[in-house]
């Protein structure tokens, strides 16, 4: 049931990806987004290049890397469609007073390239580094916001948190839901009020759980003298090594080649 | 034959990375008025195979006959089915949602489709087998202490009057009196109703005392099905699966290594003391 939701898709492997720094992923994917504005043509075949080499040695299965593609298929349709139909350009044929146009259809095919290959690169993200990780490496990286007065730390922390929670109370939910059914609760039959109603049960609970939980942990970090960020160290802090200057070289190689591309008018 | 499984088998989340068999091939058969205990180390499948007994969650291959029906055949009532097989979550005071403890209690029977007068006569005599005063039952459930709002749980399901009764860890968390109390009360309920049931437990010293058959389970497989003279006396076994027979077993295997001719499947504190005396005097008779 609802134990089948697997948020946070990330697949463990050991692969160069998986074990490279968070913060070179982070970069690699923002860098990657935006080499793909930067290609015309041609450039596109450079981009899946790139991203069919990286999803090579991430080791994840192509299905899982596709699954993702799913949720956005309805989104590319709609997005094809009324490039096709409101692009003005050459006519290819006409029906009715729709114009399919040559301008049409070739904006349309880039836009579907490049929404494709965007969610596949940050979903590769996502599929190689674990949540934590990433609010890791977020932190890291905003770092430079503090002078600004930004509570970096604090965005971290409850960024952090929020995801930690959410397995927790997917569980609690299939858990009451279950002992309600087990008195005889109905959560699927019925009109919406009825429904809405049926609902009481199931989150009255929930809430309950989650204030408590939410409380337990508040205790819990304050127990321990946590007091937000200032001067606090991590157990596993954000360490470059070689590989991930070599995969920092290897990014700074490919977005030149993609500008070089993109002033060649590819 | 009121429960049995045929060949069941569970597994978590098919076809990705997390998959995990929680059951295994398990046939089990649980005949009426029966009081069984289920242990086992945690991860073992005891809950999964709780929750297949009502219908909570259907198995990924096998079968589920309740009273010689199989359950997740085409136009079977569930909810009916979970009138009969009561079951009591592990911590089942979580589930309490209601303003006041009586109709919180009333949750269970008015699903059932029965009249508010029947209702509340159903919830008072649940909530007055499981121990809990009149004074309470106009309180909100979250102002009673931890071992009240469990038995007010308990009694939702009880409400119901369910001809088999399954408890997942019913004394979890509680102290070794309101341990005693809830247990007592269970095998009272047992012995006055005539319903069957199914206590989840890790603690073999509560399952010594109470239950007439055993059901070990290990890595989602059944490892041992009897009565615990006969579980117990593979307590070598136990213990490789995380588990371990009740203290009484080791005195008593112990006394016996050392000479002394006692009877070595007494489980609980009364029989122990019953043979050693025995086997004291016998042993001055001589």
């Amino acid at each position: 049931m609802i134990r089948d939701i697997t948020l946070g898709q990330y697949y463990p492997a050991d692969s160069i990806l998986h074990r490279l720094d968070p913060r070179v992923k982070f970069v690699g994917t923002i860098a990657y987004i935006i080499s793909l504005f930067l290609f015309h043509s041609w450039g596109y075949v450079l981009g899946a290049l790139f991203l069919g080499v990286m999803i090579l040695i991430s080791k994840v299965p192509f299905k899982f890397i596709v699954k993702g593609l799913k949720s956005i298929m309805m989104l590319l349709a709609i997005t094809m469609f009324f490039n096709i139909i409101f692009t003005p350009g050459e006519p290819v044929f006409q029906i009715w007073k729709i114009k399919i146009t040559v301008e049409g259809l070739t904006f349309a095919a880039k836009m579907a390239i490049r929404l494709v290959f965007l969610i596949i690169g940050s979903s590769l993200m996502t599929l190689t580094t674990t949540p934590n990780q990433l609010t890791d490496a977020m932190e890291s990286l905003m770092g430079p916001l503090k002078k600004l007065h930004v509570p970096v730390h604090e965005i971290a922390m409850m960024m952090s948190i929020a995801l930690r929670f959410i397995p927790i109370l997917l569980e609690e939910t299939d858990k009451i839901m279950k002992a309600q059914m087990a008195r005889g609760a109905d959560f699927e039959s019925g009109n919406l009020i009825q429904k809405v109603k049926n609902m009481v049960p199931l989150l009255v609970p929930l809430f309950i759980s989650a204030f408590r939980r939410a409380n337990d942990l508040a205790l819990a970090m304050e127990a321990r003298c946590y007091h937000g960020g200032e001067g606090r160290t991590q157990m596993k802090p954000l360490r470059y090594h070689s590989r991930d200057y070599a995969a920092y070289g290897i990014l700074i190689g490919y977005l030149l080649v993609s500008a070089a591309f993109c002033i060649l008018g590819f | 034959m009121s429960v049995k499984l045929e060949d069941v088998t569970y597994i978590y989340s098919p076809g990705t990375v997390y998959e995990m068999h929680a059951l295994e091939h398990v046939n089990l058969e649980i005949p009426d008025g029966q009081f069984v205990g289920v242990i086992g180390h945690t991860g073992s499948g005891k809950s999964t195979l709780v929750q297949h007994l009502n219908g909570l969650i259907r198995p990924t291959s096998g079968h589920v006959f309740y009273r010689g029906e199989d359950i997740w055949q085409e136009g079977y009532d569930l909810r009916q089915l979970r009138s009969h097989v009561g079951l009591v979550f592990q911590y089942p005071e979580h589930q309490l949602f209601e303003t006041d403890v009586l109709t919180d209690v009333c949750f269970g029977p008015k699903n059932q489709g029965l009249s508010p007068e029947e209702c509340k006569e159903r919830a008072r005599k649940a909530l007055s087998s499981v121990g809990v005063s009149e004074e309470l039952y106009d309180k909100s459930p979250f102002e009673l202490s931890g071992g009240q709002k469990r038995r007010v749980a308990i009694a939702g399901v009880l409400a119901m009057n369910p001809d088999f009764l399954i408890l997942d860890e019913p004394t979890a968390g509680l102290d070794p009196k309101g341990r005693d109390e809830i247990l007592d009360q269970i095998e009272r309920l047992h012995k006055e109703r005539g319903i069957s049931i199914l206590l989840v437990s890790h603690s073999m010293e509560d399952i010594a005392r109470y239950v007439e058959r055993i059901i070990v389970m290990n890595k989602g497989q059944v490892a041992f099905d009897g009565a615990p003279k006969e579980v117990f006396s593979h307590y070598k076994e136990l213990e490789t699966m995380g588990l371990a027979a009740p203290q009484m077993t080791y005195i008593m295997h112990a006394l016996k290594e050392h000479g002394m001719d006692v009877d070595v499947t007494a489980t609980t504190v009364e029989e122990a003391k019953e043979s050693i005396l025995f086997a004291l005097k016998a042993r001055e008779g001589k």
